[in-house]
């Protein structure tokens, strides 16, 4: 049973169409990247989701039943626009948050103690909000979102804002709760994240899912022709006929090889005038197809 | 209804623990307090301690006003007179005046068969309580004059000029007769519909400016994955409006200390003895809550349309136009609490809080005007909440753009 499925749903506003024919679905324990330019109807879709907005056509389903406020008890949120209640002391707002979510005060209390153990961040509980910077905010935001001990997490842009150590603190936790059961979409512009974390993704540009699927069966759509080398030496190679475009990086090169291009000859190319520490034959990375995608240049 | 106990919560404790509410419950009226205060303590002094000068034919009649005004307690008035003054005595009177030997000079005047005029000369062109005294004491020395003269005696002479008492009495709903004082009965009814209003104004105030608050720092979207709109709304509404109930039963407690104090003895039985019915202290709460209600619907739906607090406040004033209008109206139904246009303004939703009062001043209304009035502010708020929610729960997700009158009538149909 999918936990969270947006079956052919539809939005307009006045006469931007944001979303059209969309539709997608999770199961538990897995993680689901939605990906799109800016302004690709990502977050409309996520609010979608939480019944924020209604669509104007298509269905969403919730723990498989048709959307009903009810079923968002069991969902934690954390949307592209933050907000806080500024003057609030952080624990009582944890507190707030929870009671909504429908733990009782004590209860709440205590999650909020260990969730802010165990993202660092338990010296700020008795301060007020406005002391705190973003970055601890959006860790309290992260941390409301997930009082509740949610089964469907939906986050849209959650590593924005973040340094890399919080962010990778970020990653960690979503992994431990992906491997609890729990389903988790997030909306990203880091690929290197889809990357590592998500199991399927959906593509949006102009409101339509241009690319979806598992990440395995994307990207084994696309032709291994793509090489990475480390070398020192001559660079000459780089301009082989064998090559449709190269990037090189002072001694680290990327290159995409013409179809049909063959990668062996290249590599015989390049040991004749330099010295090579790695040639490596490779998938185009997420980032690549989503260029390619999205500026309407597909490979595949 | 578990979310809105919560969402009320949460916004009652944030304001209670405010500095602002620490500074309007004790500030707001030690402010009158102060302005009541400094405007008594200033006037005491006003026109007392002046010497003067009067000058007129007739030594009767010139020591006849000395008598009046040295008579006057609060004025404090040392008096010189002068008997069938020369023009030269008055131009040097005049000088005496131009260099602060005398802070004035009433010159009188008389001629056979006319009234005796006056001529009041000093250097300030505004002092008008000196003035005032002096045509007092010029009139009443006159009419005791010719009074006497008609062979009247002198003691009820004095009371004529004095005023020949008179008590005002109503007759009640039962036939019993009550003495009341038309003048306090204004200051009562005028005090507590400014304070009705004042109230209901500010917490109604207060809750766009939260709705504004939270549009800002962008809290609404979390909210909403929790909460319905409506829910928000109403616990919104909820715990400011215990905030304001708070406050009114703060000053209320203080006021019954005040009341028992010996200071406020010495009031109640003055001439602008006030007396308060339990019907006046059940209904105020009820009115406060009704104002309350329909005046923080309507700002809170305007809030949800504003992106700023500064755009917030420039429609604020043609929603408080009501407001406005009760206090236009307030000798209109002083005067007659009963007359149609004071029944109608009073059943009238966005007036009725204040006019109920100003009329309640003079006397209860029926009971059936009563039910009315809150019938129709009960139905009115009704309404207004239906259009404020719609607002509201389009309003609250609309970031940087001025909503237009034809996005309003497309927010209003999209719920």
């Amino acid at each position: 049973m999918p936990v969270v499925e947006l079956v052919r749903v539809t939005k307009a506003y006045e006469n931007k169409v944001a979303v059209r024919d969309l539709s997608l679905s999770l199961e538990a324990g897995q993680m689901f990247g939605l990906l799109g330019p800016n302004g690709a109807g990502k977050t409309s879709s996520i609010r979608m989701m939480m019944g924020i907005t209604l669509p104007d056509s298509g269905q969403v389903n919730l723990f498989g039943k048709p959307f009903e406020r009810k079923s968002l008890e069991r969902v934690g949120y954390l949307p592209e626009e933050r907000g806080l209640y500024k003057k609030m002391k952080v624990l009582e707002q944890l507190v707030f948050f929870g009671e909504l979510h429908g733990l009782t005060a004590g209860e709440a209390r205590k999650r909020a103690a260990d969730w802010a153990k165990r993202l660092e961040i338990d010296e700020a509980l008795l301060k007020k909000t406005e002391e705190l910077s973003k970055g601890m905010q959006q860790k309290i935001q992260f941390i409301a979102a997930l009082l509740h001990d949610p089964d469907l997490i939906v986050m849209d842009e959650p590593f924005s804002g973040l340094d890399p150590v919080n962010a990778k603190l970020l990653e960690k936790t979503l992994l431990e709760l992906k491997d609890q059961g729990k389903a988790i979409v997030f909306s990203t512009h880091r690929m290197d994240q889809v990357e590592k974390l998500c199991d399927s993704i959906c593509l949006v540009d102009k409101g339509e899912a241009v690319l979806a699927g598992r990440m395995r069966e994307i990207k084994s759509r696309y032709e291994r022709n793509h090489v990475v080398v480390e070398f020192e030496g001559n660079d000459k190679f780089l301009t082989s006929p064998e090559i449709a475009e190269a990037k090189n990086f002072s001694g680290h090169a990327e290159i995409r090889l013409k179809q049909h291009g063959d990668a062996q000859k290249l590599l015989q190319e390049a040991s004749a005038g330099a010295t090579i520490y790695r040639f490596e034959l490779v998938e185009p990375s997420l980032e690549e197809i989503f260029i390619w995608t999205v500026g309407g240049k597909a490979d595949a | 209804m578990r979310n809105i106990l919560l969402i009320a919560r949460r916004e009652y404790l944030e304001q209670v623990r405010g500095r602002a509410f620490r500074m309007t419950t004790i500030g707001l009226p030690a402010v009158f307090a102060l302005i009541l205060g400094v405007g008594y303590l200033s006037s005491l002094g006003l026109g007392a301690n002046r010497h003067m000068a009067v000058a007129a034919p007739d030594a009767v009649l010139a020591n006849a006003i000395r008598n009046q005004l040295v008579g006057d307690k609060e004025a404090k008035a040392r008096i010189d007179v002068f008997v069938q003054p020369t023009e030269e005595q008055r131009a040097a009177l005049v000088t005496q005046v131009h260099t602060d030997q005398l802070d004035g000079l009433l010159w009188v005047e008389t001629s056979p068969g006319r009234i005796p005029t006056g001529t009041f000369v000093s250097q300030s062109s505004g002092d008008f309580i000196t003035a005032a005294r002096l045509k007092s004491a010029l009139t009443h020395a006159v009419l005791d004059e010719r009074l006497m003269g008609g062979g009247m005696k002198q003691g009820d002479a004095d009371t004529l000029v004095d005023g020949v008492p008179l008590d005002t009495w109503q007759v009640k709903k039962d036939g019993s007769l009550v003495k009341t004082n038309a003048e306090s009965s204004l200051w009562k009814g005028y005090v507590m519909a400014l304070l009705l209003s004042m109230t209901t104004m500010i917490y109604g105030m207060n809750v766009a400016r939260s709705i504004i608050q939270e549009k800002t720092s962008r809290i609404f979207e979390v909210m909403l994955a929790i909460a319905k709109p409506g829910d928000m709304l109403a616990g919104k509404l909820i715990g400011v409006g215990a905030v304001g109930l708070t406050q009114i039963a703060i000053w209320l407690a203080a006021g019954a200390v005040i009341l028992f104090s010996p200071l406020a003895a010495a009031i109640m039985t003055g001439e602008l003895a006030v007396h308060f019915t339990w019907t006046e202290a059940v209904l105020f709460p009820v009115y406060f809550v009704l104002g309350y209600l329909l005046y923080s619907s309507l700002f809170a739906g305007l809030a949800a349309t504003c992106e700023t607090e500064q755009e917030l406040q420039m429609y604020m004033p043609l929603a408080a136009a009501p407001t406005w209008l009760s206090f236009a109206l307030i000798l209109l139904v002083i005067n007659d609490s009963n007359s149609f246009w004071s029944v109608a303004a009073s059943l009238f939703p966005p007036t009725a809080p204040v006019i109920m009062f100003l009329r309640m001043a003079s006397e209860i209304p029926p009971a059936w005007q009563l039910a009315l009035s809150i019938g129709l502010m009960v139905v009115s708020i009704w309404g207004v909440l239906w259009f404020s929610t719609r607002l509201y729960r389009v309003g609250i997700l609309m970031y940087g753009k001025r909503a237009t009158l034809p996005e309003l009538m497309r927010w209003l149909r999209y719920s």
